[in-house]
């Protein structure tokens, strides 16, 4: 088995005159949580339908471990997966559905299944007809975690879970890395991201914008600087990638760095700087850096 | 003031939703009952050719078996009375059948997707959508009537019968309609409702049958929409009191929708739904499993719907074939009529298991259409997901429905030859088995065509896979009517289907059919494997 978890290559997917996913190159690594990143509409759903082979690439492949996308009898005993709007069977209830899942599925650890029931508290007894969205959610993401499966594609998992459902899902992807299962985990939830994922794929209409780590991204984008300085004014205006730059007291300046900051740091020096503090953008701000503007369209 | 003009009128725009949700399908309804209706009464002057013809068909009203299974064939010596006799339950069934499923569909159904939730936050009420829903369904029943009562006149009967049997066919499907509304008040989610509705309409016909058929028991016939019309006597005596006790009676039930509504919640029911049982892991372990757990429930159904009408058919097959084989003549009228060779039991039963393709055809496709419904609402996705191919997927679905159609199949021969055996009549049980088994090609037909549009062209599940069993039916009915070239009648199935038990099988127009069926159902699951789920 290759150490590639999930590749796509050149994945390209068109509805008729919309191309809802263009020239998507992917590779997820062996071990790794995934976030996949991108606003409604972005095309998060569409690359999932395609890795999963629900839906056919209008060109380019996909592969899970090597194997094609395509095959899905071989594929799919490599992977669990929970989608983004989970529909259920309307009279069986949730054991029923947990033992089908479980009897069709890669291969489930029982005993963990039961005891992701119980942190999860769902009543499996009941009707899934009588289930709420987050309800129907539990079931599909303890189906999922319960299996063996090298892989987890969750495609929004959380959207219906309340605050403490969400601590237990982030405990349940930490055990899977834990295993070695490697996690894709689709998201517009930044701070479920920021708090389980160790790459990052930020997605906007239908092209892939980055790939990179979670240190690596932040460092792309703008931290935030604060100092306070004794001399003269630094002459930050002309420094490559130094922006925004407000005086917020005296001897006090404010601005945002993109880039390498030695630039910044030297046209600092002259200054007399007694206090120095860089803050790191949160994903969130990342995040408005990529769609703020354009609105992701 | 385009926005202020749109706000002002959410009913209309619920009105509008109503009507996009049951527009195809109701005008297809329409248009069949009034061109089935035509197309009969333009048959009269050929059926009635025969001098003698009139006087016999009169005759066939003194049996109380044909008046159980085809109604009371009164009038028959006029091109309406006998248009009414041919086709007027056919139509009123059609309609009331679709009025019920149309109706749960766009109430219950709705609002038990989740769908009504955000209509309802808006300023319309729950009684105001469900009027609307209700009224859309109601509209086409009425179109309905126009449709039958135009075609009657059209046809050169006299306009107060037309008119009469028209009504009474529109409000039976107003009384369907309203009855499904309110069975959907009642239950909280749609199959229970479905089923009940169903279930009125099935007693009530077996109301009129009983009434028909045993004069001790006529007064049943008041208490059914089929009784009534009937009893309103087009044609003949044109009787208004027994269509405006159906309009009393569709007008009773309508009113206790809204009452019934006020009282529950929306997503409720009048009666709640169990909160919790245990789990019941019977067939869950495999796909295949799987697709028999779900075809048992409806199977019961539809078991003991056609179950209850071929037991009906064995009980009176004695009866009706000792009359036909003393009056020879009648026997030719009955043949004129459609039903050939019903001197006999064997040959009775032989023409009527052909009809036994048509509801289990039906069943065929329905339950492929359940299956693209599970793909459409994501119920199949968590399945999908697993290491099961499609062709396993789709396969498991169609052998499934397959064994079920068998199944459905022999209660129907074993219920007319309990029948048969019961009054005293002969009929051996191999025969009547061979004689339903017969007709199987002809549901794997509509079964493949089915799983077809299922790989190709799935919403067209429902229209393609009704096309072999029922659409080749009314095809035959149609070209037998108006005198078509051969070759038009044989297109349908049924010209090839020989009249087992009266006459051995076809064996190369089964093997041909079988062909067909294989052909249709490779190419589906081809079709199947390489598409996008539907999302």
């Amino acid at each position: 088995m290759t150490d590639i978890a999930l590749r796509a290559v050149h994945l390209t997917k068109r509805y008729g005159r919309l191309t809802a996913l263009d020239d998507l190159n992917l590779d997820v690594i062996r071990g790794e949580v995934f976030g996949f990143l991108g606003p409604n509409g972005a095309g998060k759903s569409t690359t999932i339908r395609l890795l999963l082979g629900l839906a056919r690439p209008s060109s380019g492949h996909a592969e899970v471990f090597g194997v094609a996308a395509a095959d899905v009898t071989r594929a799919h005993r490599l992977l669990a997966y929970v989608p983004a709007d989970v529909a259920l069977w309307p009279h069986m209830t949730g054991a029923e559905i947990l033992h089908l899942q479980a009897r069709t599925g890669p291969g489930t650890d029982l005993a963990y299944r039961d005891e992701l029931v119980d942190r999860f508290e769902l009543d499996p007894s009941k009707p899934a007809r009588t289930y709420s969205t987050g309800n129907r959610q539990k079931v599909a993401l303890i189906a999922a975690f319960a299996t063996r499966a090298p892989l987890l594609v969750l495609d929004e998992p959380t959207s219906g879970l309340d605050p403490l459902m969400e601590r237990e899902f982030r405990t349940a992807v930490r055990s899977a890395r834990d295993r070695g299962q490697t996690v894709f985990l689709s998201s517009h939830q930044l701070a479920e991201v920021e708090a389980v994922c160790d790459r990052v794929a930020i997605l906007r209409a239908g092209h892939l914008a980055d790939v990179a780590t979670m240190s690596g991204l932040r460092a792309l984008h703008r931290s935030e600087v604060t100092v306070s300085y004794t001399g003269p004014a630094p002459a930050l205006a002309v420094v490559p990638g130094v922006e925004a730059i407000t005086e917020t007291g005296e001897g006090q300046l404010r601005f945002t760095l993109t880039g390498p900051p030695a630039p910044a740091l030297r046209s600092l020096a002259a200054a007399g700087v007694t206090a120095l503090a860089v803050r790191e953008p949160s994903l969130e701000e990342v995040f408005l850096d990529y769609y703020g503007t354009e609105n992701g369209r | 003031m385009t926005s202020v003009a749109v706000a002002g009128r959410p009913g209309r725009a619920v009105s509008q939703l109503a009507i996009r949700q049951i527009r195809r399908g109701g005008l297809i309804v329409a248009v069949l009952a009034g061109g089935m209706t035509a197309i009969v009464a333009a048959t009269f002057d050929q059926v009635m050719a025969d001098p003698a013809a009139a006087g016999s068909l009169q005759a066939l009203a003194s049996n109380p078996a044909i008046r159980t299974l085809f109604g009371d064939p009164i009038g028959l010596d006029t091109a309406g009375g006998f248009t009414v006799w041919r086709v007027g339950t056919v139509t009123t069934v059609l309609l009331g059948a679709w009025a019920i499923l149309a109706t749960t569909r766009t109430t219950r159904g709705e609002e038990e997707g989740g769908r009504w939730d955000l209509l309802l936050s808006g300023r319309i009420t729950l009684t105001g959508a469900l009027a609307r829903h209700l009224a859309a369904v109601m509209a086409i029943a009425v179109a309905t009537a126009v449709g039958i009562t135009g075609a009657l006149i059209a046809s050169g009967t006299p306009a107060p019968g037309a008119l009469i049997h028209g009504m009474g066919t529109g409000l039976a499907g107003l009384f369907f309609g309203a009855t499904a509304a309110l069975a959907a008040q009642i239950f909280p989610t749609r199959t229970p409702a479905t089923g009940t509705a169903v279930a009125v309409l099935a007693v009530t016909l077996l109301a009129r049958m009983i009434g028909d058929g045993v004069p001790a028991l006529g007064w049943l016939r008041w208490l059914s929409p089929f009784g009534l019309m009937a009893l309103s006597e087009p044609y003949v005596h044109n009787r208004a009191v027994p269509l405006l006790v159906l309009l009393a009676a569709a007008a009773t039930v309508t009113v206790a929708v809204p009452l019934a509504a006020a009282r529950r919640d929306v997503r409720g029911g009048l009666v709640a739904p169990p909160t919790g049982r245990p789990a019941r892991l019977r067939l869950l372990d495999n796909v295949e499993a799987f697709a028999i757990r779900r075809v048992l429930r409806p199977l019961t159904g539809w078991a003991l719907g056609i179950g209850a009408y071929f037991l009906l058919i064995g009980l009176t097959a004695t009866s009706v074939t000792e009359f036909l084989a003393g009056n020879p003549a009648l026997a030719g009228q009955a043949a004129e009529a459609g039903f050939a060779d019903l001197g006999s039991v064997a040959g009775f039963a032989a023409t009527l298991f052909a009809l036994l393709a048509m509801p289990v055809g039906g069943f065929a496709t329905v339950r492929l259409s359940a299956f693209v419904a599970a793909e459409t609402d994501q119920r199949l996705a968590l399945l999908a997901a697993q290491p099961i191919s499609r062709a396993r997927l789709l396969g498991a679905e169609t052998a499934a429905t397959a064994a079920a159609a068998v199944l459905l199949i022999s209660v129907a021969g074993l219920t007319t030859w309990a029948g048969v055996a019961l009054t005293g009549g002969h009929l051996a049980l191999t025969a009547a088995l061979h004689g339903v088994w017969n007709t199987f090609p002809v549901v794997l037909l509509s079964l493949g065509a089915a799983v077809l549009a299922t790989g190709w062209a799935p919403r067209w599940t429902g229209v393609l896979g009704a096309l072999p069993a029922i659409g080749g039916f009314l095809l035959l009915v149609i070209a037998d009517s108006v005198a078509a070239p051969a070759w038009v009648k044989s297109l349908s199935p049924y010209s090839h289907l020989a009249p087992v038990p009266l006459a051995g099988a076809d064996w190369a127009a089964t093997a041909v059919m079988l062909a067909l069926t294989a052909v249709l159902t490779v190419a589906g699951l081809a079709g199947y494997r390489q598409r996008d789920l539907r999302s």
